[in-house]
């Protein structure tokens, strides 16, 4: 496992922020929900519509209002789409990934069909590393296998096979947007 | 594909006058070696050699655990709902894989990519069975509509160039022309995303089977994974029954050194962990999970000196460290694995008399075992390889053609007399071990004492005094 020193709060939203930008993901930090709903409504210039988790399932709250407010409508799997917003299960300082688990109301297409994904992650989900996440799972009580899928996510989608050249956002998102509230 | 590793020499004779493969092969293979050791000792060498450490363990309880695991792992995939499925050869997998598409009326299929389905030439069988099939990682596509085998574990059209994919789109997918790899990359996803999203069954491989949650676990990059475990209605999924690891923490740990190994990433971009087909509630996700648990030759192998070999998580760090890979190419091998452990592995599966060749495709210099995650000792297994090909009589006239062939293939004919130059030199010192890069190759060699003066060396000094007379 990678080696995270510092367990405090903030140093663990630091190093997720440094890794996860390595990885090639936009961070953004939210102080408020206001600002935080913001940064989603910025992400989306003018598109009329989204795929995305429920609504609470997303830490923001005033999202799905302010949604509402500027007409944006969000569908179940229009292939058109360009952006989809998750929530997200827990944040891995140490490598800079996204857990997102699946369920009723959580589903996978938000995050993997549209050219864009913004993940919202609660500062208090960052943990060290993965064997932390699921040490947390077991200590409450909850198997990891109870969720359908568990995906870690690591920045945008990429590939090297033609001849070798980083290419991102082959066949799922080609760009990542974190929001840490 | 049918097995033509005999060919390796004649193969690789080809393979090392083309010198585009030969740049593409540079290329790739120091890209990816260089990345791996930054990324392997990013926190320090002892560090890197910790994990490589608690890596190989892991596997190897697995291997001495697998009966049990397997029984653990197919109980717990039961309880979660996936069907599963043991299959003991090729031919009982694909008969499997047909029986479900049946059962499910699906003629549109995709794949993300699976070596193992390679090995079991699924693709044909599916084909003539008058199914479309469609691969989706963009290097399995690419060698998939060239109508070529992949060259790499890892890399499936490493062996490329840009131009060459670019003339076979424009020619065989009228791809509007351009040099731009993102274009290209582009173009693919569209055609790919509408086949996803027509396909009624999907197939997959698995990096790793964990026992103690029945996860079927996958590693990618490009997203053709997540797409073809999400879309289609139904998912099946073959494993290699030597995939299955006891828990969590340990699949933590080679999720990692798998990256790592394989291109310097600190973990892919997709580490998925699936338990099961969709749940109540849920609106997407296959609605049916067939795991097939596949045999074909590996608890053969797991009965003899050669186990460690189903250690192998398929990094190709081997391949890309390995002198002979580097300028033979993969194709040369004859078949879907190639590299170091292709050279093990091909005649444990396939046969030592199909692939006589292929533990003389080595020079023994310890690269591949330096290099391994999971420290295989693919030296040892290569030299036992030569020894059963003497014992089983398979010898003469390939010990010749063999010696021959990786003198001419690795470039060991020149590291060799580099070596030995320095040798009279170092020999005093150090009477049995070559220093630094070369230490490797002493470890499975005995050195031949040094003459004082090699015939090279004496030809050019008798030219030398013939000038002056
Ligand atoms: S033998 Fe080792 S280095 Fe080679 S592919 Fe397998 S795990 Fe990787």
């Amino acid at each position: 496992m990678v080696p995270v020193d510092d367990r405090s709060g903030a140093a663990l939203r630091a190093r997720f922020a440094r890794e996860a930008e390595k990885l090639g993901c936009a961070v953004h930090i939210a102080d408020t929900s206001a600002q935080g709903v913001q940064q989603v409504l910025d992400l989306l210039g003018g598109d009329p519509a989204i795929l995305s988790w429920d609504f609470e399932h997303i830490p923001l709250p005033g999202l799905a209002a302010a949604l509402d407010e500027a007409g944006i409508r969000r569908v179940a799997d229009d292939p058109g789409v360009r952006v989809g917003i998750t929530g997200a299960d827990a944040g891995l300082a140490g490598t800079g990934s996204l857990v997102l688990t699946t369920g009723a109301g959580k589903p996978r297409l938000a995050s993997l069909l549209p050219p864009v994904h913004v993940a919202v992650l609660e500062t208090g989900r960052i943990v060290p590393h993965f064997e932390a996440w699921a040490e947390q799972q077991r200590a409450n009580g909850a198997h990891l296998d109870a969720g359908g899928t568990i995906v870690l996510i690591g920045g945008p989608s990429r590939t090297g096979d033609i001849a070798n050249i980083p290419v991102r956002g082959v066949h799922g998102p080609g760009a990542v947007h974190v929001i840490i509230v | 594909m049918d097995v033509q590793s005999n060919n390796f020499i004649p193969a690789a004779r080809i393979a090392i006058r083309d010198p585009q493969l030969q740049a593409a092969l540079h290329a790739s293979s120091t890209n990816s070696t260089r990345a791996r050791a930054e990324s392997l000792f990013a926190f320090g060498r002892e560090h890197g050699e910790h994990m490589r450490e608690q890596a190989a363990e892991a596997k190897r309880r697995a291997l001495r655990r697998l009966p049990d695991l397997l029984e653990r792992a197919e109980a717990r995939m039961q309880a979660n709902g996936m069907r599963v499925l043991w299959a003991e050869d090729a031919a009982e997998a694909r008969r499997l894989v047909l029986d479900v598409i049946e059962r499910h009326g699906a003629r549109r299929i995709v794949k993300s990519k699976s070596t193992l389905t390679e090995e079991i030439d699924l693709n044909t069988a599916l084909e003539d069975g008058g199914l479309d099939v469609l691969e989706t990682d963009l290097g399995a596509y690419i060698v998939q509509i060239a109508g070529e085998h992949p060259s790499h574990i890892v890399g499936p059209a490493l062996h490329m160039s840009k131009d060459t994919i670019r003339d076979l789109f424009v020619r065989e997918l009228a791809m509007p022309p351009t040099d731009d790899a993102e274009q290209m990359t582009q173009f693919v996803r569209e055609r790919l995303r509408q086949a996803f999203l027509g396909a009624d069954l999907g197939i997959c491989g698995g990096n790793f089977l964990i026992a103690e949650t029945g996860s079927l676990c996958l590693s990618t990059n490009e997203g053709n994974g997540r797409m073809v475990t999400t879309l289609p209605r139904v998912l099946v999924a073959l494993v290699g029954i030597e995939k299955v690891i006891e828990s969590v923490d340990d699949f933590t740990t080679l999720a990692q050194m798998l990256a790592r190994s394989n291109n310097g990433q600190v973990m892919t971009v997709y580490t998925q962990m699936i338990h099961g087909p969709r749940r109540p509630g849920e609106t997407d996700g296959p609605e049916e999970l067939y795991v097939i648990l596949v045999d074909n030759g590996r608890s053969r192998i797991y009965g003899t000196g050669y186990a460690e070999a189903l250690a192998c998580i398929r990094c190709g760090a081997c391949l890309n460290a390995c002198p002979v890979y580097r300028s033979a190419g993969g194709h040369a091998y004859g078949w879907i694995y190639s590299g170091p452990i292709g050279a093990v592995i091909t005649p444990l599966l396939a046969g030592l008399e199909h692939a006589t060749p292929l533990p003389y495709a080595s020079s023994l210099c310890g690269k591949c075992k330096d290099i391994c995650p999971v420290r295989i000792d693919l030296p040892r297994m290569l030299l036992d390889l030569r020894h059963d090909l003497v014992t089983q009589g398979h010898s003469p006239a390939l010990w010749s053609l063999g010696l021959h062939g990786w003198a001419a293939v690795s470039g060991a004919a020149r590291l060799f007399s580099l070596a030995r130059r320095g040798l009279r030199w170092g020999l005093r010192l150090v009477p049995n071990r070559l220093p630094g890069p070369l230490d490797g190759w002493t470890r499975y060699r005995d050195l031949p004492p040094a003459a004082p003066q090699s015939f090279y060396e004496l030809w050019q000094e008798r030219q030398k005094t013939r000038d002056h007379e």
